[in-house]
């Protein structure tokens, strides 16, 4: 059983607001003083494929985790690694920052990357990337290599050619089936992802990392975005007056709020 | 007959008792704008099995036309069918733009849609500008730090509409628009993903989205005893639970109480923030509400900045005591 997840690598998005610095003539966003994450979504996605792995323990199952960017840090990624996954596949491209590709095209390089790699009975990708939060290209991935996509997955449970997967609806739930292989859009609903033990961190190092160019996806020179960012701005944040409620102990200044919520005929 | 070329189509969703969502009457709004700007008409699309009646009463929001598709295979969403029938209306009506609600379905039909017709979609649009006869889609990123205004290399325009960016159209008395039923062929055995069942999970109290009053918790409620009692206060006051993300990822409260950049927009007239530190994605869903409350033990957390009440403490010594006078209040 081979296992595909796609993971991009992103500045902290928990990061305060000021880390974000605009530069609006290039048109890119440069994080300050904020390092680089495993955008967290994808981190749910990883998760899902972990937990494949741990309820098939009698079946070769293999992860391989896939990141396209500019600069990719190893020690950013092989935190994927740690946690579990087996292999790492690093594209890599000047051409490839994240500001300067969109859904579309970033899909394509993905679903090319993973056609190289070749062997694959499930994909998954995170719900949206925690820089641009595009939303799309899991699904934009399962187009281009013409295999089934569903999305908001919350459970994944493999049987034999197909999956059984529930996904997440406005008031529960569907169980759906798909054959495989296809890509599956985790949502966070999944969970956190856990978290390495030092041994793993130390071993993590020898797994395998393979890096790619553009070139060797045949993919130099052509980007096809399809959206052509023009501004880039700050955004405006709302400002409270923030009226402090205090008393003697912190019941007290509970049984205060309620006073003055009741005053200013909030209740 | 589809005669508006290069129209704005306005993809409009309704609820279980068929009625139509305030995010597609918004959309309509911008739609009007968009097609105003492009030189075309608006039409409004329907799809679904027994919507007629809904799709009667969309011509009475100003679009010039509404397009209706009922068949008996598009009774829940699917998105291989869904797609499938909305590729089709897309061949007769051949828009420049294509508008949806920033809804649970149009996650996942957007995309399909975008890529299927090659080309580029705006998610989680929250301004549609027009400026120079250039109309630009913008957009929250970078943690809702950063607004980023996009234009399309390719047409037709996807984009999902963030809800409350806009005002929702008007009704009025009278409908100058027709409905216009379009026949699609679907092939319901070519699907390949097969819903197998549908589970509806027990919610109870008022939704979030036009709740007056929400009671929400965060990561430092610690676990789903400490919603219950976030519930109860909830109950006196007739408000809606809702949650940061931790408590939705952890399984303490349901995916669907997540209020943010990723689950509701709210803009309830009081929001009471228990244990959320007031991280941007978190104020982008909830920063429209009239007042904010918010109860943390940590003086510096972010959520004091953007708040209008604060509390600082621990929530299991505040929010028992609060809960005691709000029902002496009450009584
Ligand atoms: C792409 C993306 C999308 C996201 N979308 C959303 C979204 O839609 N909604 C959302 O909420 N988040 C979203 N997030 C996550 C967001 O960045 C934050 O991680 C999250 O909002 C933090 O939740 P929190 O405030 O509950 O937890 P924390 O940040 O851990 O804060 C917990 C707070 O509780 C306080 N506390 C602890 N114990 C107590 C106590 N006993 N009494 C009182 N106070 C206490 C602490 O002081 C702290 O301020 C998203 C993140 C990304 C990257
Ligand atoms: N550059 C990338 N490298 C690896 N995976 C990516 C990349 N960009 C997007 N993805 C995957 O696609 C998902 C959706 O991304 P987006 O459509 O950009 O919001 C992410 O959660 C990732 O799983």
């Amino acid at each position: 059983m081979d296992i595909i997840v796609c993971i991009k690598q992103v500045p902290d998005p928990e990061g305060p607001q000021d880390c974000f610095v605009i530069n609006p003539e290039a048109l890119r966003v440069e994080p300050r003083g904020i390092p680089p994450v495993l955008s967290l979504f994808d981190e749910n996605a990883l998760e899902a494929a972990l937990r494949i792995k741990d309820a098939c323990r009698d079946q070769d199952v293999k992860i391989t985790v896939v990141s396209a960017g500019k600069k990719l840090s190893n020690a950013v990624l092989q935190k994927a690694l740690a946690v579990g996954a087996d292999e790492l596949v690093k594209v890599e491209d000047a051409a490839f920052e994240s500001g300067a590709l969109d859904s579309y095209a970033t899909a394509s390089i993905l679903a090319a990357a993973i056609r190289k790699i070749g062997r694959y009975d499930l994909i998954l990708a995170g719900r949206q990337a925690a820089d641009w939060n595009a939303g799309q290209v899991g699904i934009g991935i399962a187009r281009f290599l013409d295999i089934p996509a569903v999305t908001l997955v919350r459970k994944i449970e493999i049987q034999e050619g197909h999956a059984l997967l529930e996904r997440v609806t406005a008031d529960g739930y569907e169980a759906v089936k798909t054959p495989l292989p296809a890509l599956v859009v985790a949502s966070n609903e999944v969970g956190e992802m856990r978290y390495p033990t030092m041994i793993q961190r130390r071993e993590a190092k020898k797994k395998p990392i393979v890096a790619w160019g553009a070139a060797d996806l045949g993919r130099e020179g052509e980007l096809r975005n399809k959206l052509v960012l023009k501004r880039l701005f700050p955004a405006e944040m709302r400002k409270g007056e923030c009226m402090l409620v205090e008393g003697k102990t912190p019941a007290e200044a509970g049984r205060n709020l309620a006073r003055r919520l009741s005053q200013d005929g909030l209740i | 007959m589809v005669s508006s070329e290069g129209s704005v189509l306005i993809v409009t969703e309704v609820d279980k008792n068929q009625e139509i969502l305030p995010i597609s009457l918004e959309c309509v709004t911008a739609g009007k704008r968009l097609a105003e700007a492009l030189g075309g008409g608006t039409v409004a699309l329907i799809m679904g099995a027994g919507v007629g009646e809904a799709a009667k009463e969309m011509t009475h929001y100003g679009v010039d036309e509404v397009c209706l598709v009922d068949h008996p295979d598009l009774t829940a969403y699917q998105p291989e069918l869904y797609v499938a029938a909305f590729l089709q209306v897309c061949e007769r009506v051949n828009p420049r733009a294509i508008l949806m609600g920033d809804t649970l379905t149009s996650i996942d039909m957007a995309p399909r849609v975008a890529f299927a017709l090659n080309t580029g979609l705006v998610t989680d649009c929250v301004a549609v500008e027009v400026s120079d006869g250039e109309v630009s889609f913008v957009k929250p990123v970078y943690s809702s730090n950063v607004m980023a205004a996009y234009t399309f290399a390719s047409e037709p325009y996807v984009v999902t509409l963030r809800s409350r960016a806009e005002e929702a159209a008007e009704r009025q008395e009278t409908a100058d628009a027709g409905v216009t039923p379009v026949d699609v062929k679907l092939d319901a055995a070519s699907v390949r993903t097969e819903v197998l069942q549908r589970v509806v999970e027990e919610d109870a109290g008022p939704k979030l989205t036009g709740a007056d009053i929400i009671v929400s918790g965060g990561r430092g409620v610690g676990g789903p005893e400490g919603f219950e009692q976030l519930k109860e206060l909830a109950d006196l006051l007739h408000a809606a639970v809702g949650a940061s993300r931790p408590p939705c990822d952890l399984g303490w409260a349901p995916p669907k109480s997540q209020v943010g950049q990723t689950g509701e927009k709210v803009a309830p007239s009081l929001y009471i923030a228990v244990g959320i530190s007031g991280a941007t994605q978190h104020i982008a869903g909830m920063q429209s509400s009239k007042k904010i409350v918010a109860i943390n033990k940590d003086p510096k957390a972010n959520i004091f900045k953007i708040a209008d009440y604060g509390v600082i403490g621990r929530w299991e010594e505040v929010v028992p005591a609060l809960r005691e006078a709000v029902s002496e209040i009450r009584k």
